[in-house]
């Protein structure tokens, strides 16, 4: 067994793939994981694989011509997964892609496809609750700033809904997790950076800001419930209290 | 943007917000989806199509838009409403450009998706709906504001007006509040059937004119599902030939004839009808937006009155069809006002029933069912035991085991634990490989409920009778706990205390 091991970023991840695939060691023979790998195994080979542009655009275009545009949106949003066995999953999927063809994304019935799926899915489904649940801080009247802490990588989907949302504002968006932040001037494209520990910190103390329309907003919340439908259940089950963290309206009662 | 706007927020606009929220939250539709729009430079905000939610109040509902009334002053007495003049409560009005500020603060931060814009009647209906209307122009062209709007409007407002208020929102709705003539008469004595059907039929055909227009099909799009549905209540062939096919659906509450139908709403400027703000208004007639985009809605009140489910139900059918509503929506009934007229005080909220109706409302939208399936004049209530599509399939063992390799997708649609989603991955996948328990777990089937109803190449999953009293006591076993808790889910219990329950001390 030989495992190929990657930095955990789209473009490692595809070299690792294209690596892998023509070491010509057989699809059952190698195996892929992003590092860093907690434990090593006896009795195999581990290959650390580097970032390169030009194999990274043959992967991509060869999934989007042999197999399908909406197989590279998986694949895409399958390696900002942060599930183990993504990467893994990603190239067993891809193996099957170029046996099949674009009907892959539809066969369903096969574990490999459905975990892919799931992947895929729970990526999506995270961002879409991050663009519903990430709040806001005004920083000097003009300048937006929000906080989150999401598991998978889906900072770039969420900005992506604030690019044209708030198309003529100042915003950073920042992972808290990752130190990324997401950074967006008015009426331009946003751009992803990598924070330093000094940036970071900085940008974290911005959460300590309150103004009059936190305070309008919290009384809002609370008065537009109805007392007699009372449900916490319910309340958690949209809204689960991991993802709270950031939410002003929950902050109030700590 | 900056220079033009100086703060209207005042220290009483925080009281302002507390009496108006706390007026408006019996209104159920909170709903932001409907239309996909695009952010412009210089505008601020977009539309999805899908409806963003971005809180959940302590009673689970969804936090999209901000809900509020413009004012709770109100002219009007209708029985049920905590805004009625009879009622002795603090009463508030926003300034135009506070609430407009509101909005935009609040859209900025992430913590809404737009404005829900009601309001009781001050002074008249056309006045109301005056100001209304002059807030949804001020937010769309000082403010220059591109999020959703969702508008109430005031039954009794001139057709201008409403024309207006089409314009610069994406969805108006007009509250039936109740189904029947008789039960409005008894309980809002100052609205009639005329005046709420009224306008539902002239915005309808002003929608559906301004979507011909733009080379959309006259009706709101529905979930793509329902084009595979030789059934269901949205489609166009059966739509069409309205005599026959109304025939065999007895006991409708709504005569179609009696309103005007094809009347629509004139073509105005909003510049002609709200004279006196020519400033503002000028940039209105460049606006060029399209008429509610994203259709229009109504609610019903659970409970307050003595219909059965049947009644709801047809009514609510017939609001898709005659009115191409986008959604009917239900508000389990809540006493606060104490009448002769009304169920008392301490009646318990109906929530497992507007459970229940929603669950129907959703077979009609999504599944394929009509009305009368799914009720009868002999069974005019939902089971309370059990789910409204189970009771079907239970009713109609005839039709099964259904052997889901080989069934279409609207057959698909009908067994109980499969939903929109995993029939057509059932559809999709099956084309290319066979299915197994386990796959169909994966899918988004639920087995725990679909296993009696389904064969999967040939097998069912456990040896089980299709025999009805069977698979009721094996479905009603498990759902007890889940009904239980609906009907249930806004009681708190504690444990009793000596000391504090029966003032024992130390």
């Amino acid at each position: 067994m030989t495992v190929f091991s990657c930095a955990d970023d789209f473009s490692a991840m595809m070299t690792c793939i294209y690596e892998a695939w023509s070491s010509r060691l057989g699809h059952d023979n190698v195996k892929l994981v992003r590092e860093p790998i907690h434990q090593l195994e006896l009795f195999t080979d581990y290959v650390h694989v580097e970032a390169d542009s030009e194999k990274t655009e043959s992967v991509v275009r060869s999934i989007n011509q042999k197999i399908s545009k909406g197989a590279y949106m998986w694949t895409f949003y399958a390696s900002l997964s942060h599930e183990e066995d993504a990467l893994d999953t990603i190239y067993r999927f891809l193996v099957l892609g170029f046996r099949y063809g674009a009907c892959i994304c539809q066969m369903l019935q096969n574990p490999v496809v459905m975990r892919m799926m799931e992947l895929r899915r729970n990526v999506g489904n995270e961002a879409h609750l991050f663009v519903e649940f990430s709040r806001f801080t005004s920083i000097n009247n003009g300048i937006y700033v929000s906080h989150i802490e999401p598991k998978n990588n889906c900072l770039i989907s969420v900005a992506n809904h604030f690019a044209d949302r708030m198309i003529s504002e100042y915003w950073i968006i920042m992972d808290d997790n990752r130190n990324l932040a997401a950074v967006h001037l008015p009426n331009e494209e946003f751009y992803i950076r990598n924070l330093t520990e000094d940036e970071a910190t900085q940008l974290k103390m911005t959460e300590q800001f309150r103004d009059g329309f936190v305070a309008m907003w919290e009384e809002y919340f609370n008065t537009i419930a109805i007392k007699q439908r009372v449900n916490p259940v319910c309340q958690r089950n949209h809204f689960p209290e991991w993802m709270r963290k950031h939410a002003v309206e929950f902050l109030q009662s700590k | 943007m900056n220079e033009i706007i100086t703060s209207a927020i005042s220290e009483s606009t925080m009281d302002k917000l507390h009496i108006l929220a706390d007026s408006a939250k019996y209104d159920v539709a909170c709903t932001s989806s409907g239309v996909d729009r695009k952010g412009q430079e210089g505008m601020l905000g977009n539309a999805k199509g899908c409806g963003i939610c971005h809180s959940f109040g302590a009673d689970g509902r969804c936090i999209s838009l901000l809900k509020i009334l413009m004012t709770n002053h109100c002219e009007y007495d209708c029985k049920y409403c905590i805004n009625r003049k009879s009622n002795d409560i603090p009463r508030a009005t926003f300034e135009p450009d506070e609430l407009c500020q509101l909005v935009v603060e609040f859209y900025k931060r992430n913590y809404i998706e737009g404005l829900f814009l009601s309001s009781g009647v001050l002074k008249s209906p056309t006045y109301t709906m005056e100001r209304m209307c002059e807030v949804l122009l001020m937010l769309r062209t000082k403010y220059r504001f591109n999020g959703y709007i969702h508008v109430k409007t005031i039954p009794g407002a001139g057709d201008d007006l409403l024309a207006v208020a089409g314009y610069l929102a994406d969805r108006m709705s007009v509250n039936m509040e109740l189904p029947t003539v008789e039960s409005l008469k008894k309980l809002a004595p100052n609205k009639s059937f005329e005046t709420i059907l009224n306008p539902m039929s002239k915005i309808q055909s002003t929608i559906s004119e301004h979507r011909l227009a733009i080379g959309k099909s006259s009706r709101m799009e529905r979930a793509k599902g329902n084009r595979l549905l030789e059934n269901s209540i949205f489609n166009q062939s059966r739509l069409e030939k309205k005599p026959d096919y109304y025939a065999g659906e007895e006991g409708l509450f709504i005569e179609s004839n009696s309103i005007g139908e094809g009347i629509k709403l004139p073509t105005v400027s909003p510049r002609l009808i709200l004279p006196g703000k020519e400033a503002v208004l000028s940039k209105a007639d460049k606006l060029n937006r399209a008429f509610a985009p994203a259709g229009q809605s109504t609610q019903m009140i659970i409970g307050a009155s003595d219909e059965n489910d049947f009644n709801l139900i047809q009514t609510t059918q017939q609001l898709y069809q005659t009115y191409d509503l986008k959604r009917v929506f239900y508000s389990a009934y809540i006493p606060i006002n104490e009448d002769s007229g009304l169920p008392s005080l301490d009646t318990p909220l109906p929530l497992l029933r507007e459970h229940r109706l929603y669950q129907a409302d959703f077979l009609m939208r999504y599944y394929g069912f009509r009305a009368n399936e799914l009720l009868s004049e002999e069974m005019p209530n939902f089971h309370t035991e059990i789910d409204p599509k189970c009771e079907w399939a239970i009713r109609h063992l005839e039709q099964f085991p259904v052997e889901v390799e080989k069934a279409s997708y609207e057959i698909l649609l009908r067994i109980p634990g499969i939903g929109p989603k995993s029939a057509m991955r059932i559809v999709n996948s099956r084309r290319y490989g066979h299915l197994s328990f386990e796959s169909l777990k994966k899918m988004g089937v639920v087995l725990k409920r679909a296993h009696f109803f389904i064969t999967c190449g040939g097998k069912q999953m456990y040896k089980t009778p299709i025999e009805q009293k069977y698979i009721f006591k094996q479905i009603t076993s498990f759902e007890y706990k889940d009904n239980w808790k609906i009907s249930h889910s806004n009681e708190n219990y504690r444990q009793m205390n000596l000391f504090d329950d029966f003032g024992l001390s130390v």
